[in-house]
């Protein structure tokens, strides 16, 4: 695809236009960049921030009076949010792995495995219920630009929050099959050998012994048993959680291919929505003055004045 | 995909490059390019924040210095003069300006001009100035598409404008696939000749330069014809699927605003039909009406299953399972939904205003002969109170335009009959329509009754009978596409602008159509890219026209051309 780009030809323009004007405008700006914000923000009273330059390096301007300025409080939160994301991205990868660890066929109890895999959920699960609660913060009021820049942000974030927590429900629910179908296995296993070696000691013992081996049979299978639920547990507490913050999620996020997802939908209703904001605020303000408070309060202020004045008569002609 | 990726890769360039949070800037043309390839969702994973109309923009006084701004405006005066302020006054960080066409030196000068503060980084021209609805369709939306009927010395710079605006969306569109094509006109029409010459002065001469691509084996082929030599096609009723919506309720910019047909809920009044974003639609959007109700119908059952499978929740997978795929479950439901309300509202529709039977004398009128059998059937649905006004209209323009020359006496009785059947009918549009576009303005043979392959054709297919009474009708531009495909399109009636020559057969084929396409015509259009038969069609006009478009621009037409005789 062709493009064409024209901006050396602009800025020839501008610098030769620049040199025209310089002369005139010499006195007025003084020398420096400083002076010059000084002016503008003399200019620009209602300016909420002070116009200093970022550490941002994509700025350009030598010494122009506009800079990209310190943008506002909300995009400080928008920004732990991402952070929090960016590090529950690098735990889900590490969580991945130690998935893997802990479903090798291991001759040690795999404790630690268990330990790490559960503190690595329970932090990512925090980091994600964190940053969904941050991003209610996001929400803002009123119908201003500012207020659909947050919307938008907000949006984003929620987009990527809700596809991370699918990625762990998925790597949880995938690890949890397994994980069923190892120990089911592996209880087969030791079934098997308990099985065989009580066989092979039939001859040898009686009864009593047998009976002991089939005590501590079970007693195996229940503490397999118990061991199986509280992982089960543990990783059904997650989901829940995980599902409420789905729940949430799926408010802000926008379904694609629906009309709320195209751009001329989404800017027709902004327009709408400030029409409809100022006709409120119209409509308030006329029913204030209408205000049946403010006639009797008036009636009362000017009955009182009338109420003065004779009181004042009366002590004069009396 | 041809048109649709173009469009992308420039939106795509354009927000690459810039960090940070962005706000992108539109007119209200330049809108509807980037909102019909592009979604909010994609947007926000490109850190634009925000979408704002030039205009608004200028109103506002808040300060936001934390955003770039990234334009994206046709280089119009107006949009020129916007800029001008905004520059004075510049309330983003970075200004980023990319306009959609060519700019003229002194535009950039005014704009170097008024960038006092130095706020502009960079200024480019991306030439994605024209709608891409459908891989191979395009339109140009433009408003006033009735002034291509009218001769030019009724409104010379209206429809300099006109012309001017064609052409920048021509030059747009070769820039965007980088080529240079050899260009033909249709030779009976003015507008036609003028754009194609324009064109060709604009691509050979003026921006040579700019033009001046590599060559590949043989020039792709751009033809520029007139609506009114097929005026029928946009008359008839549709019953494939994306011409009827268009036809029964309104397609703008691929979406379907239902709020004036029926009372919904919310999340249903305005829908979007995009090929690209949906894939039943993608699948559908050329079957018709019959087929597409089976095809729903299965559609509604497998949500069925899915939907009673997610009420059985009996286990903690099952709950985790319904957890993961609810957003594919929701997705589902509402595209189910989507498809259920159109297809319900179109039968409404189709049934309110008798449309099956309509249908059928109109597509007997287009495609079959019988004079005598013709004027009984048109005679009878004008007769029938259930037939709509709109709906005579169209059948009597049809009629006059087939047996135009037959029979003049019945013609009459039929003008006299439509105008004391309809009140709201505008005496003397029929006949208008025969002016612009009856049996010597048309180049092509139109009902294939004069060339003696094409009556041995329809002899053919009237013995074999058809699949489908409905669909039957064959556009003319069918039988365009055909002629280039052998190599046989007519210099006589489509000569070659200046000195342009091509040799064999063009590969790739651009067919522009001042007045308006149609979804019929831009399904043709698919169906032969699928035949692969070696050239790649693309079609693009002024508007996409349906029925009531059609009808509007030639009572505009009219009325302008009475109050001009008038003056004179």
């Amino acid at each position: 695809m062709a493009t064409r780009n024209r901006t050396l030809l602009f800025r020839k323009y501008r610098n030769s236009l620049r040199s025209v004007r310089a002369p005139m405008t010499d006195s007025k700006s003084g020398v420096g960049p400083v002076i010059e914000m000084a002016s503008s923000s003399l200019l620009h009273p209602k300016r909420s921030y002070a116009p200093v330059s970022t550490e941002d390096p994509g700025s350009s301007s030598r010494g122009g009076a506009v800079t990209v300025g310190l943008p506002p409080d909300w995009v400080d939160v928008s920004e732990e949010i991402s952070v929090n994301i960016q590090r529950a991205r690098t735990k889900m990868a590490e969580l991945g792995k130690a998935h893997a660890k802990a479903l090798m066929p291991t001759f040690g109890d795999g404790k630690e495995d268990q330990h790490q895999i559960e503190s690595l959920t329970q932090e990512i699960t925090f980091l994600l219920r964190k940053s969904e609660k941050q991003l209610q913060k996001l929400s803002a009021a009123g119908p201003s630009e500012d207020s659909n820049v947050r919307k938008n942000v907000q949006r984003s974030l929620a987009t990527d929050l809700q596809f991370l927590s699918m990625e762990l429900r998925k790597k949880q629910s995938t690890y949890l099959k397994r994980l069923r179908l190892q120990k089911e296995d592996g209880g087969d296993l030791e079934m098997n050998l308990n099985g065989s070696s009580s066989r092979a000691d039939d001859d040898d013992f009686d009864d009593i012994l047998f009976s002991e081996h089939q005590m501590s049979k079970i007693k195996k299978s229940e503490a397999i048993s118990v061991e199986r639920e509280k992982e089960i547990q543990q990783v059904v507490e997650s989901v829940n959680e995980l599902a409420q913050i789905m729940k949430d999620l799926s408010a802000l996020v926008i379904d694609q291919g629906t009309i709320v997802d195209r751009i001329d939908y989404n800017i027709q209703n902004v327009a709408s929505t400030v029409e409809d904001g100022l006709k409120q605020l119209q409509k308030a303000e006329r029913t204030q003055r209408n205000g049946g408070m403010v006639m009797c309060a008036s009636v009362l202020v000017i009955l009182c004045f009338i109420m003065i004045v004779l009181l004042i008569l009366k002590e004069i002609f009396l | 995909m041809v048109l649709v990726t173009s469009v992308r890769d420039y939106i795509n360039r354009m927000l690459h490059d810039i960090s940070g949070m962005k706000v992108l800037i539109l007119d209200s043309e330049t809108v509807s390019n980037v909102s019909i390839v592009y979604s909010q969702s994609e947007l926000l994973q490109k850190e634009v924040f925000l979408v704002e109309m030039i205009d608004s923009i200028s109103v506002s006084k808040e300060s936001m210095s934390h955003l770039k701004a990234v334009y994206f405006v046709r280089p119009t005066s107006d949009n020129i003069q916007k800029l001008r302020y905004q520059l004075a006054n510049p309330r983003f960080g970075e200004h980023h300006l990319f306009f959609s066409n060519l700019l003229k030196d002194t535009q950039i000068h005014i704009l170097a001009d008024s960038d006092e503060h130095e706020a502009v980084q960079q200024v480019q021209e991306f030439y994605a100035d024209f709608v891409a609805g459908d891989p191979y369709h395009f339109t140009l939306n433009m408003p006033s598409n009735h002034l291509y009927m009218l001769p030019a010395v009724v409104d010379p710079s209206g429809l300099q404008r006109y012309s001017d605006r064609v052409v920048d969306g021509i030059a747009a569109l070769f820039l965007a696939l980088k080529r240079r094509p050899v260009i033909r006109y249709q030779r009976t029409s003015d507008t036609a000749k003028r754009i194609a010459q324009e064109t060709a002065k604009l691509m050979y001469q003026h921006e040579s330069g700019l033009f001046d691509f590599r060559r590949t084996e043989s020039s792709p082929l751009l033809l520029v014809i007139d609506r009114r030599d097929d005026p029928v096609t946009p008359l008839l009723n549709q019953w494939t699927y994306q011409a009827m919506v268009h036809e029964l309720i309104g397609l703008q910019d691929n979406k379907v605003d239902l709020r004036a047909i029926a009372s919904l809920p919310k999340d249903q009044q305005e829908v979007v039909l995009s090929s690209e974003q949906d894939a039943f639609f993608k699948s559908n959007m050329y079957e018709n009406f019959g087929d597409i109700g089976m095809n729903i119908k299965r559609m509604v059952d497998d949500f069925q299953q899915v939907a009673k499978s997610n009420q059985n929740i009996q286990t903690v997978e099952d709950m985790a399972r319904f957890v993961d795929n609810y957003p594919e479950y929701k997705k589902m439901q509402g595209n189910v939904s989507k498809h259920v309300t159109l297809v319900t509202e179109m039968s409404k529709l189709v049934e309110a205003r008798k449309l099956m039977l309509v249908s059928q004398t109109e597509q007997d009128l287009a495609c079959n002969g019988g004079q005598g059998a013709a004027y009984e059937a048109v005679t009878d649905l004008l007769n029938n109170e259930s037939v709509s006004d709109i709906d005579r209209l169209r059948l009597v323009m049809l009629y006059a335009l087939r047996y135009e020359k037959e029979n003049p006496v019945q013609l009459m009785q039929l003008f006299n009959k439509l105008a004391s059947r309809s009140p709201k009918y505008k005496p003397g549009l029929v006949q208008f329509l025969l002016k612009q576009a009856g049996v010597e303005k048309r180049t092509g043979d139109l009902f294939g009754n004069r060339d003696l392959m094409n009556i041995a054709r329809n002899m053919a297919r009237g013995l074999k009978g058809v699949e489908n009474v409905y669909t039957q009708h064959q556009p003319l531009l069918f039988q365009t596409m055909e002629s280039i495909t052998r190599g046989r399109l007519r210099d006589v009636d489509y000569p070659f602008v200046g000195d342009h020559f091509q040799q064999g057969r063009p590969q790739e084929v651009v067919i522009f159509m001042v007045g308006g396409t149609t979804y019929e015509e831009s399904r043709s259009v698919a169906l032969q890219n699928a035949t692969n038969s070696g050239i790649r069609f693309i079609l693009g006009g002024t508007a996409v026209l349906n029925s009531k478009r059609f009808l509007l621009d030639l009572e505009e037409a009219q009325r302008i051309a009475r109050s001009g005789s008038h003056m004179v």
